[in-house]
This record gives C-alpha cells, structure tokens and sequence, in this order.
C-alpha cells in the first residue's frame, strides 16, 4: 500500500450533497413545528392562525429540499 | 378548521395548479424545440412532480387541520416524510430514464416549486384569518 494514500474512498460525492439536502430543511422543518407546538401551547386560541403561518414556513423550507434533491438531473 | 382556512387552502391549490400547467405549457413548447418529445415529455414530467409534492403538503395541513393538535402534526409530519422518499425514489427513477432532458425538467421542477410559493406567500397575506377561532 502507497503511503500517501492510507485511506481511500470510492462512490459519488454528489451522494453527501443529496444527504445535506435532506438533513438542512430537516432541520428547517424541525424548527419551525417545534416552535408552533410551543405556540399553541401558549395559546391555543390562535391554532388556526399559527397552522397557516407553519405551513408558509414548511413550504419555504421544503422548497430548497425539492430543489437541492432534483439536482441529479443538471449535475451527473 | 374554520371556513376561511378552508377557502384559502382551496384557493391556494387551484391557482398552484393553475401557474405549474402554465409553466408546464411553456416548458414543453420549449422542451419540444430543444429536444422533441424527450424534451415535452421533461417539461411535463418535472411539472407533475412539482405539483404533486407542492400540493401535498397544503392538503396535509388543511386535513390535518381537522384532526386533533397530536393528530395534526403526524399527518402534516408524515407526510414530509412520505412526500420526501417518493420524491427521491422518483429521482432515482427518473434519473437513468433515456427519455428526460434533465436541464428542462429540473427548470420546469424548480419554476414550479419558487411560482407556488410566491404564489401561497401572497395568498396568506391576503387571507383574512379570525385571530380567535372556536376550537
């Protein structure tokens, strides 16, 4: 074995960039129910209003999902 | 869920609709002189998806609405997760087919999905949601 090369890697990057498409708005989303449950704990008078609010926010955050998981079709 | 969510969520996926079958248009003229059918069949495909999975996830909160506060972040939650495999699965899919042109499609995917949000953005604005509901 070549000593400059100790450890070797074989497969696609583009594979980790899929993975950290998923995992940023995974956190996104996370963040953003998470808070909600908080609000509506609070005040659970405002559910309705704070559901719409929750799902702008989800459908902003997924939306960089949905585009960072349909760059196999551009990049590969 | 009160009456006034439910025609917001209605008009949110009417008009969604309404913008992705325009893109869908557009995209496939253009799909069509750049790459024939493979490039209609891109347009077309990529507008699909983008309407499937952005339409999911404002039916997911106007049914989960219905349910109980537990009920409703499970289906809202499930269903980001059902609508994120089928997306990949369909990627993985589509990714080897010999018929997508993969520059429209991710254009028609990615015109859809920003057009939608703008879109749901100006329609929550300008929804009129009692501050206090009676549920």
């Amino acid at each position: 074995m070549d000593v400059n090369n100790i450890a070797a890697l074989s497969g696609n990057i583009a594979v980790v960039g899929y993975g950290l498409a998923a995992v940023g708005p995974g956190i996104g989303v996370g963040l953003v129910v998470s808070k909600t449950i908080e609000s509506i704990a609070r005040q659970p008078e405002l559910a309705a209003k704070l559901q719409v609010t929750m799902w702008l926010g989800i459908a902003f955050t997924e939306a960089l999902a949905l585009i960072g998981l349909a760059t196999p079709f551009i990049f590969v | 869920m009160s009456n006034s969510i439910s025609q917001l969520f209605s008009q949110v996926l009417k008009q969604g609709a309404l913008l992705i079958a325009a893109i869908a248009l557009v995209g496939g003229a253009i799909g069509w002189f750049v790459a024939s059918t493979a490039g209609l069949l891109s347009a077309l495909i990529g507008s699909g998806m983008a309407l499937v999975f952005v339409s999911m996830t404002a039916i997911s909160v106007w049914l989960g609405g219905r349910l109980s506060l537990g009920g409703f972040f499970g289906v809202v939650m499930g269903g980001w997760i059902v609508k994120l495999l089928g997306f990949i699965i369909f990627v993985a899919v589509l990714k080897s087919a010999t018929f997508i042109v993969g520059p429209i499609l991710f254009g028609c995917v990615v015109a859809s999905v920003l057009g939608s949000l703008a879109l749901d953005a100006i329609a929550v604005m300008r929804s009129r949601i009692p501050t206090v509901s009676s549920n």
